[in-house]
């Protein structure tokens, strides 16, 4: 009789084990989660940031849109998302944070979903709050939704752009982080698409 | 038993969801609104501030610096949650979760043939399964925290949420459509699983708290504790049972063993037994033997 409850403990174990490999599959390709940092310059390659606060691991961004799970390419191929929890200042003076998508054609329309504990303009993509050393902007949640249409789904670039993160006083590029949509990247993102805090 | 029989009999635990959907799904999410105004966070609160699983994913992944930062109240919330069960059962899941009471709800509100539906009736599996659950949860957190594996194991907290799909839903009955417009694999898995298979295809329609929520599983354990110690549990006794089986066939958590005591790990207090037969009582203090 034990063997039963053995056999279901497994078995639901395995099941949850195998969500966790095939999440690890989704979280390189579908609504990727990425960390960022300022002042980081331009992330040409893996790298971990260290100042005042926390170090933060950054990475340029690429998404295989052929990696991505079978339900989501049947259902919704033409679809995709970033998603960043995680707004640091790892330099040594509190800076107002500006965010611009650079280098999206014209026609891939992308929608901005900001919360935030910060104020954030909306019109200049800007949080109106000066973010100290040390410190990250609260209870964040960003998604970028790119809607690719159906002609660029077989190019093999899609978008090559990235994320500059602007000193809303000065104009100046504080972090550039590269991204990428391809179809069939040997290289995925380097982003494990973690947890959402 | 009919619908309006249901409705009546269940009509405080229903309020009790109703209120429970208001208190933490945006637009309204009035707790979480009233914690944010008090410590002036001017971020919109949805169900997502109060996530049921995150804070128990940072302790097993030794991210306490999350438990200590601007997240604090998310993890207060569920550790609440957790530490109130011991002293009223796992009330919040039983009267207040909105996730499990969507689809309790389904699946009361649809009629499919009850041969379509699961039930475990052996108590045993069905803990042995939610604890197996549980323990696969525990790991990976520690293995993606402790960057053991995290190139070979991702989140199952955040990829796989049935919170997020449902405020998802909400704020699109509400009147942002944009969303529901963005599904990743994950939620499409979840959205089948909470719903179709164990809101529809599993009697009671607890599939999801059954087997995917790890709050739901601590706050049994906490429960089963807190039953010992004396406090609010679900007793039975066996000189007012006539036999009928009702109990098994109601309890949406499959918590009526074949004895019909009840298994405290999977109760949640919702009374269902109590309302259907004279043998379950509601009970605190020690007085009762311990089933």
């Amino acid at each position: 009789m034990k063997t039963k409850y053995i056999l279901g403990f497994v078995f639901v174990l395995a099941i949850t084990l195998s969500l966790g490999a095939y999440s690890a599959t989704l979280g390189k390709s579908e609504l990727v989660h990425f960390w960022v940092a300022v002042p980081a310059g331009n992330v040409t390659a893996p790298m971990v940031l260290r100042g005042a606060g926390p170090p933060i691991s950054m990475s340029p961004i690429v998404i295989d849109l052929q990696s991505r799970g079978i339900l989501k390419n049947l259902l919704q191929p033409q679809l995709e998302g970033l998603s960043t929890h995680w707004i640091y200042n790892l330099g040594k003076k509190p800076v107002k944070i500006k965010l611009n998508l650079a280098n999206v054609p014209s026609d891939i329309a992308v929608d901005w979903k900001v919360n935030s504990g910060f104020e954030y303009d909306e019109a200049t993509r800007t949080f109106t709050t000066l973010l100290n050393p040390g410190g990250s902007i609260p209870n964040l949640g960003i998604d970028w939704i790119f809607h690719i249409p159906a002609y660029y789904m077989d190019e093999p670039v899609i978008y090559d752009g990235g994320l500059e993160v602007i000193d809303a006083n000065t104009n100046a590029v504080l972090t550039f982080i590269p991204i990428k949509f391809v179809n069939g990247a040997a290289n995925g993102s380097v982003t494990s698409g973690g947890s959402c805090h | 038993m009919n619908t309006k029989e249901t409705l009546i009999r269940n009509r405080w635990r229903y309020i009790s969801f109703i209120i429970g959907f208001f208190l933490f799904v945006a637009p309204f999410a009035l707790f979480t609104r009233a914690v944010y105004l008090m410590v002036g966070n001017t971020a919109e609160p949805t169900l997502h501030s109060v996530c049921f699983r995150m804070p128990i994913d940072w302790i097993f992944g030794g991210r306490f610096y999350s438990i200590l930062g601007s997240s604090w109240f998310m993890a207060a919330f569920a550790f609440g949650v957790i530490i109130s069960s011991v002293f009223l059962g796992a009330a919040f899941c039983g009267w207040l979760c909105p996730v499990g009471a969507v689809s309790e709800a389904i699946s009361r509100s649809v009629p499919i043939p009850k041969r379509f539906r699961l039930r475990i009736s052996d108590t045993k599996l069905t803990v042995s399964m939610r604890y197996g659950f549980l323990v696969g949860f525990i790991i990976v957190a520690a293995l993606v925290g402790y960057k053991l594996a995290s190139d070979q194991l991702g989140s199952i907290c955040c990829r796989y949420c049935a919170s997020s799909v449902l405020q998802n839903f909400a704020s699109a009955l509400f009147g942002d459509l944009s969303a529901i417009e963005y599904w990743q694999s994950g939620a499409i898995i979840s959205l089948l699983f909470w719903l179709v298979v164990g809101g529809l295809f599993m009697s009671g329609g607890r599939g999801w708290c059954l087997f995917f929520c790890p709050l739901g599983a601590l706050s049994g354990i906490a429960h089963k504790v807190g039953a010992k110690l004396g406090f609010y549990r679900v007793e039975y006794e066996k000189g007012a049972c006539t036999g009928c089986n009702s109990c098994q066939d109601i309890c949406p958590m499959w918590a009526i063993k074949e004895d019909r005591t009840v298994e405290r790990t999977l109760c949640v207090n919702c009374k269902e037994c109590v309302h259907a037969c004279n043998a379950y009582k509601l009970l605190r203090g020690r007085r009762v033997a311990d089933s």
